[in-house]
């Protein structure tokens, strides 16, 4: 494999908001006493003569300071440091002599330049030829170049984020330094680094071509020549390509292919850099390759003691923050040290963390305080609260209710009734009832005859139903549908059962609490629905594991408002029922009113409520046109990620001591929650995406594909251990095999979410979305959520929903991303135009639809299938009629047969659907036109016809 | 430190306001670029800022830490102010930090009518073309760059009138004009343009102002009478420290005031809010 190289120069490789010292480099040199200043001084004014006679304002001066303190103090390097760190004008003298003399007479020279004018070589052969140390004869100096290279101007808020850098947005331009061991380098050391770096971005990343910037002096640099000869290279690197370690370091270790063609995408995050002088004064450098970082995160090879090889690190800290800085560095020393011990292994086993690393990053997924709940079955504790209060009501529907006493009694019957008509111990029994005392009572009752309950859904399509029939194996259903579709087994009304029940039956004694107590099915992305099959400890265990935090309590009142097939419910439910509260029953129909459930609320005094985020939203808006207040404590969020800005409002009416809300992460797989994470108004304000730590007893695990954990603010693939792991998919012992894997922590096993988080220095967990949801859009990684937190962020923006379509396959350039929006007045492309201000090209979204709401699931959550088709992509009004005449009209007709939408001289190539890929097509087609050539950059820079055409006028005259 | 790695040029730099604020900047890891006149003006009634005076703020600076360099320039005369910013420029790359403080109090004290041309003309050509000029050496350069801060010394005499002070006072409200309008010329650019309002300064020894002194020799009153006059006068019932008005300046030198440009902030006890 043979990396690319491109060789940009420095302008291309620094971000728009770097500033200027990034590109300053500096040298320090003591001078002995043996320097006399009179010789010094003719030194340098011969030196300058011969070299730079150039104009008077770019002509070097020597400078010299009085410092008012000896050498060493605090005063003295402060002065040095400062005077090392003080970047030169790009128009003014091509170099900086300064002199600094101590109270104690002794001096530094420091030499200070830009590296589009000067690299670190010349400054070393200047300091040489100044103390007298070398002849300045056989030396040669580069003409100046009539404009030097071209810091790009400072915008106020430019710069991508660094995905996994977890900077800080305060920090302006600070940039921090820090060095690590590297230990000893083979062959060749700069490329050794680079390989490590580039390993780590690939991992960091989760992707195998990457790009590192490389800046270094090139072998071929005449050691006589004074002027810019830094070898600037973006290298492109394709880990896929490569097996060994050696391969690798082989493959970087070749010299450049220079290719003219540099996507000019984006600036490298990650790039590395060589200094050859040894360490300085104390803590300051004798060299500084440059004043503040060339890249995001700079890493700068560096002699270390007794010979070694140190890495010193230099992080913008807007980009990246400290602690990732260090973490990055840590896992570069440690693939580094691989690399050079191993040369034979191969990169994919390269280790990212140690053992001891590993370890800290395994202890994070563990909740704080975390014994293990003692096991118990659903029905024993019920029936504790059955003993325990009696009269306390359990159950309520209007004016319906069940005390625990009489809940049990029901259940009882039920229970009888169901061991009369044959049902086993472990036998499954379904459950298709409308949400009504009796869908809980039957619940109890299936537990109480020690089988397992299948909930189905009333209002779910038949098909459906008849699916679970026969997957799980139903032999009896409890239904109160006339229609229910007969399989093998029969159907029982609850009446009929308690009828039944009433003759008593034969107690048996009841299995363990490991023992499944429901089978629900989960609807996947793709296939057919798969049962869930979840034990009774997990359940108990789950209500245990948040009892006392959440203070869950007899006097709670609860809502059944999600369907029983939807695993939400199962919390709702057992959660109120093994507290001792009570459960109001909420009907479909009010269930689907936000304004009478809301009524609901008030009337029934509900204190611990549980919702969808995108339910919860409506219910706000009912909540801010109601006069009566909710008593609700505790909110739950689940289901579906939390947008916690939208809360805000929330707070104002209810505050943090009167209601508490709670986003918890969890999966069907996993029984219901994993993760819990109080939202106060400061989370809200920060948009958290956190969902908090683990659930005493329950564990996480972030980890890559190969199954190691990757380190904190890295995105990996959210693994769950621990109480809450189900026993598996019913009937499918190779899915369950591969989704449930032994957990080598602890005991049993551990799932594997398919969905992408990333671990924060705290423990909790950043959930970032479904790994099926994570697309490529021409090849670069693309995360809906990021787009959909962006529009989020426009004022006028109240919802928001991201989808890709295409097929990347078949034509890549096809791939598009469409959103949709709930907008507060505006029109899209206002949106549009802000959005295409934060986001990187190719994440703008092609489409931008306007609605007046996003549509919901009956489980509250987004349905993508009843979004409608995308409004084309935005057009702005045509600014002529019929075709023009000449180069624009081809150039019209071209842009139109590639980008296939009509096209107006004024409308802009990006708003019409162009990317880098279409851009490209474009040049060729016009190739075989005839018509000029056409460079990337000159597209991007005048993206209309009108403005191309008599750009490439121009050129032809 | 506020202003670490910064360079502010500051013109005035001898003595009074000019020397509080180069030695606050040091202080906050400026370093600095003092230009004075170091000489004394014909038709100006007391002695001007000296060369000793220019030295001594110097290394009152380089004492706090900073890197200087000193220059002698009469703001009058634009090629002497272009030619030491180039030094400056030679010296620490890009400054950061304008602060045109240079300006003269005097000849004063007599009613319109009974100011000669030549006198006018020095008191314009000083106090307000001076700070143009400056503005015109430096002000290219910040814009170019996208950043900069420049901090226009005028006085509550740029707000209010004082009698027999018609030329100062013209003057100092023609920096407020001037400060207004560049500060809009300068806007898209980032580079930020204040004035700054002290009241009646009082005239520390360790500065070694002599503002006051010379108004009261202007209205030819004592010193103390003058001050007690002033006292009176402001709300606060105090005079001006310079420290304060420096404090003012390194706030607008400063990225705390980054969204403030074409402000006139006043630093005079109140005595201009009734």
């Amino acid at each position: 494999m043979t990396p690319s190289f491109t060789q940009p120069g420095f302008a291309r490789i620094v971000g728009v908001d770097t500033p200027e010292s990034a590109l300053c480099h500096a040298l320090a040199v003591r001078l002995t006493e043996d320097v006399d200043a009179e010789a010094l001084r003719h030194r340098f004014d011969t030196a300058v003569r011969r070299w730079w006679p150039g104009p008077a304002d770019r002509t070097p001066t020597l400078w010299s300071e009085a410092v008012p303190s000896a050498r060493g103090t605090p005063l003295a390097r402060h002065r040095l440091r400062t005077e090392m760190h003080r970047p030169v004008s790009r128009t003014g003298p091509v170099l900086r002599a300064v002199v600094l003399t101590y109270a104690d007479a002794s001096r530094d020279l420091v030499l200070t330049g830009h590296r589009g004018t000067l690299d670190p070589p010349s400054l070393r052969v200047l300091a040489e030829v100044l103390t007298g140390r070398r002849s300045p004869d056989p030396l040669t100096a580069q003409p100046l170049p009539a404009e030097v290279t071209a810091t790009p101007r400072r915008t106020p808020s430019g710069g991508r984020r660094v995905e996994w850098g977890m900077g800080d947005a305060q920090a302006g331009d600070r940039t921090d330094v820090f060095r690590l061991p590297l230990g000893a380098a083979a062959g060749d050391p700069l490329t050794s680094l680079s390989a490590a770096a580039v390993v780590v971005l690939s991992r960091y990343e989760g992707r195998e071509v990457v790009r590192t910037g490389r800046v270094r002096s090139p072998a071929s640099r005449a050691s006589e020549a004074l002027g810019a000869f830094d070898e600037v290279a973006v290298l492109t690197v394709d880990l896929s390509r490569v097996r060994s370690n050696e391969d690798l370091l082989d493959s970087l270790s070749t010299s450049p292919d220079v290719s003219p063609q540099d996507t000019a995408e984006r600036r490298p995050d990650v790039g590395v850099l060589e200094v050859a002088a040894a360490a300085g004064e104390a803590d300051i450098p004798a060299e500084l390759p440059c004043q503040s970082a060339l890249f995001p995160l700079t890493l700068v090879l560096a002699p270390g003691a007794d010979g070694t090889t140190d890495v010193e690190v230099r992080h913008q800290v807007r980009h990246v923050g400290a602690a990732a800085a260090r973490a990055y560095a840590e896992c570069v020393a440690l693939v580094h040290r691989q690399l050079t011990e191993r040369p034979d292994g191969l990169v994919r086993d390269l280790d990212l963390l140690d053992a001891e690393a590993g370890a800290r990053q395994l202890a994070l997924g563990l909740a704080p305080e975390s014994a293990p709940p003692r096991p118990r079955r659903i029905d024993a504790l019920f029936d504790e609260w059955a003993e325990r209060h009696p009269g306390a009501v359990a159950l309520r529907r209007g004016d319906a209710a069940l005390t625990y006493g009489q809940l049990r009694e029901r259940a009882d019957l039920v229970a009888a009734g169901l061991r009369l008509r044959g049902v086993r111990p472990g036998d499954h029994v379904g459950i298709c009832l409308d949400r009504s005392l009796d869908l809980v009572v039957t619940m109890l009752a299936v537990l109480k005859a020690d089988a397992v309950y299948v909930p189905m859904d009333p209002s779910h399509p038949p098909q459906r139903r008849a699916h679970i029939v026969r997957d799980a194996g139903l032999r009896v259903v409890v239904s109160d549908l006339p229609d229910f579709p007969g399989g093998d087994g029969s159907v029982l009304g609850v009446a009929e059962l308690v009828r039944a029940g009433g003759a008593g039956g034969p107690a048996v004694p009841r299995r363990g609490p490991g023992d499944a107590a429901y089978v629900i099915y989960t609807s996947g992305s793709t296939g057919r629905p798969k049962g869930v099959e979840v034990p009774h400890r997990n359940v108990t265990g789950l209500v245990a594991a948040t009892r006392d935090d959440f203070a869950l309590h007899p006097d709670d009142t609860w809502t059944l408002f999600h369907s029983s097939a939807f695993d939400f419910s199962v919390w709702e439910i057992w959660g109120a029922l093994l507290t001792g509260a009570t459960l109001v029953v909420v009907p479909y129909d009010v269930s689907r009113s936000p304004t009478e459930f809301h009524e609901l609320l008030v009337r029934e005094r509900v204190t611990v409520l549980n919702q969808t985020p995108s339910a919860f939203g409506q219910l706000m808006e009912a909540d801010r046109r109601s006069a009566a207040p909710l008593a609700v404590r505790l909110v739950v969020f689940g289901g579906e990620p939390l947008d916690t800005r939208v809360l805000l409002g929330w707070f104002d009416r209810y505050p943090e001591d009167r209601c508490r809300l709670v986003n918890m992460f969890g999966i069907t797989e996993t029984t219901v929650h994993a993760t819990a994470q109080t939202v106060t108004r400061r989370e809200a304000l920060a948009g958290t995406r956190s969902v908090g730590r683990a659930l005493p007893g329950w564990r996480l695990y972030v980890l890559d594909p190969q199954g190691r954990p990757v380190p904190t603010g890295v995105t990996g693939e959210i693994w769950v251990g621990g109480a809450g792991v189900a026993s598996g998919y019913l009937g499918l012992p190779e899915l369950t095999a591969e989704r449930f894997q032994p957990d080598p922590f602890l005991e049993g096993r551990r799932y594997r979410s398919g969905d992408l988080g990333r671990f924060r220095p705290d423990g909790s967990l950043e959930h970032l979305g479904r790994l099926d949801d994570q697309v490529k859009v021409r090849g670069f990684r693309v995360e809906l959520d990021e787009i959909r937190n962006v529009l989020l962020d426009d004022r006028a923006v109240r919802a928001a929903a991201v989808l890709v379509s295409g097929d990347a396959l078949k034509d890549a350039a096809t791939v598009r991303i469409d959103a949709y929006v709930v907008l507060d007045g505006q029109d899209t492309e206002a949106v549009r135009r802000r959005a295409s201000r934060i986001l990187p090209e190719y994440m703008v979204p092609t489409t931008l639809t306007a609605l007046d709401a996003l549509p919901l699931t009956g489980n509250g959550k987004l349905d993508p299938d009843r979004l409608p088709a995308p409004a084309t992509p935005a057009s702005p009004p045509k600014a002529t009629a019929g075709k023009p005449a000449g180069l624009s009209g081809d150039l019209a007709e071209v842009w139109e047969s590639v980008l296939g939408v009509s096209v107006g001289l004024d409308d802009n190539f990006f708003a019409l659907g162009g990317n880098s890929l279409y851009a490209v097509r474009i040049g060729s087609a016009m190739r075989e036109r005839g018509l000029p050539a056409l460079s990337m950059r000159q597209l991007y820079l005048t993206p209309t016809v009108r403005a191309l055409a008599a750009d490439l006028d121009q050129q032809r005259s | 430190m506020r202003l670490a790695g910064r360079t502010a040029l500051i013109t005035g730099a001898a003595r009074g306001l000019g020397r509080a604020v180069a030695v606050a900047f040091a202080r906050e890891g400026a370093d600095l670029a003092l230009l004075d006149i170091a000489a004394d003006l014909p038709g100006v009634p007391y002695p001007l800022g000296s060369a000793s005076q220019l030295a001594c703020t110097a290394d009152l600076c380089r004492e706090a830490g900073a890197g200087v360099l000193t220059g002698t320039v009469d703001v009058r005369d634009l090629a002497q102010v272009e030619q030491a910013v180039a030094e400056a420029v030679g010296r620490f790359g890009e400054l950061d930090v304008l602060v045109t403080n240079a300006g003269i109090a005097a000849p004063s004290g007599r009613a319109a009518h009974e100011i000669t041309e030549r006198e006018w003309q020095l008191m314009i050509d000083v106090d307000l073309s001076g700070a143009w000029r400056t503005i015109r050496a430096v002000g290219g350069r910040m814009a170019e760059r996208g950043s900069g801060s420049i901090i226009n010394i005028a006085s509550t005499a740029g707000l209010v009138g004082y009698r027999h002070f018609a030329g100062y006072v013209a003057a100092k409200h023609g920096i407020i004009g001037l400060t207004k309008a560049v500060a809009l010329d300068y806007a898209p650019r980032r580079v930020r343009v204040n004035a700054l309002c002290p009241g009646s300064v009082r005239d520390d020894p360790r500065v070694e102002g002599r503002m006051l002194a010379e108004i009261a020799r202007s209205l030819d009153v004592p010193v103390a009478e003058h001050e007690e006059t002033f006292v009176q006068a402001q709300p606060m019932n105090t005079l001006i420290e310079p420290d304060d008005v420096a404090g003012a300046a390194l706030w607008l030198a400063s990225d705390e005031s980054r969204q403030v440009t074409g402000s006139v902030l006043t630093v005079d006890g109140g005595f201009t809010a009734r």
